[in-house]
């Protein structure tokens, strides 16, 4: 089961990496910069695909 | 619908390229009859959690929760599969060689055996096909062209075995990186436009969007890793 749920999603980090980018977007657009939510998303999961990249 | 079954296309032949690698050392060991019909059982298998997995997601009853949830699904999928692309150009993470990856299986002492080999070669093609059955179910699901995109998936399959058969070998010269690179950037940017807009965010660009991020993630991506490459040269 572990193996099945690893091959699909990936392990603890790097789910956690994208739990962290998405959870920081639905933050922000709770506040008045959701406009910049679209600016925010990409450049952060960009930031956690190159996070990953090295870890 | 185009960008769904041209993603799904891509990524299933990339995971078909890996499993028919698989069948291709099993074959060589208990004969193709076998080793296709560990194939066909595991395609089986499949085709049964996408009908369970497509049954599941359209009794979500609120459109915007499966959009979020799907959408997720697609992130988690492109970020790892960009990761691990910037990783392989980068020179960070060695290329995946499927001719190694044959020589290896070949290599096991159980591929000698019958039944042994039988469930590596169902395990193989049913692991491989995992990541093709997510993206099928994912972007069918919320396009609502969920045939299309099975159809998508198991015409790479053909593709790849009418590749294999003509190559007599394994399919090492499949661009694996840049297809997982491009497939990565591509599922990420669908993945990112669908989880901000169930979160009621109106992207500016509209649907034209998708094709912003795409070319986002792709110099983000290629910058990133030339960035890692300098770091490594230095």
């Amino acid at each position: 089961m572990r193996g099945f749920l690893k091959t699909l999603f990936g392990d603890a980090r790097h789910v956690g990496t994208v739990v962290v980018c998405v959870g920081a977007v639905v933050v922000v657009m709770h506040t008045p910069l959701a406009a910049a939510a679209g600016f925010l998303l990409p450049v952060a999961l960009l930031a956690g695909a190159a996070y990953l990249a090295r870890h | 619908m185009i960008s769904a079954i041209v993603a799904t296309f891509l990524t299933a032949s990339v995971e078909w390229v890996e499993a028919y690698t698989i069948l291709l050392a099993v074959a060589l060991s208990i004969g193709w009859r076998r080793a296709a019909f560990a194939g066909v059982c595991a395609l089986g298998a499949l085709a049964v959690l996408t009908v369970a997995g497509t049954l599941g997601l359209a009794h979500v009853g609120n459109l915007l929760v499966l959009q979020f949830v799907v959408g997720f699904f697609l992130v988690l999928f492109g970020v790892r599969w960009l990761g691990k692309a910037i990783a392989r150009r980068a020179g960070l993470k060695k290329l995946h060689d499927e001719a190694e990856e044959f020589a290896a299986l070949r290599a096991r002492a159980d591929i000698f055996d019958k039944r042994a080999a039988w469930v590596i070669a169902f395990n193989g093609v049913l692991l491989e096909g995992l990541e093709v059955w997510l993206i099928v179910v994912a972007l069918g699901v919320q396009t609502h062209h969920t045939a299309a995109a099975a159809g998508a998936a198991l015409a790479a399959a053909a593709m790849v075995l009418a590749a294999g058969f003509w190559a007599r070998g394994p399919l090492a010269k499949v661009p694996e990186n840049t297809i997982k690179f491009t497939v990565g950037c591509g599922v990420l940017a669908l993945g990112t436009f669908w989880v901000l807009e169930a979160l009621g965010y109106a992207w500016p660009a509209g649907e034209f969007s998708i094709l912003l991020l795409f070319g986002f993630n792709v110099a983000g991506g290629l910058a990133v890793a030339r960035a890692f490459q300098t770091t490594l040269a230095a």
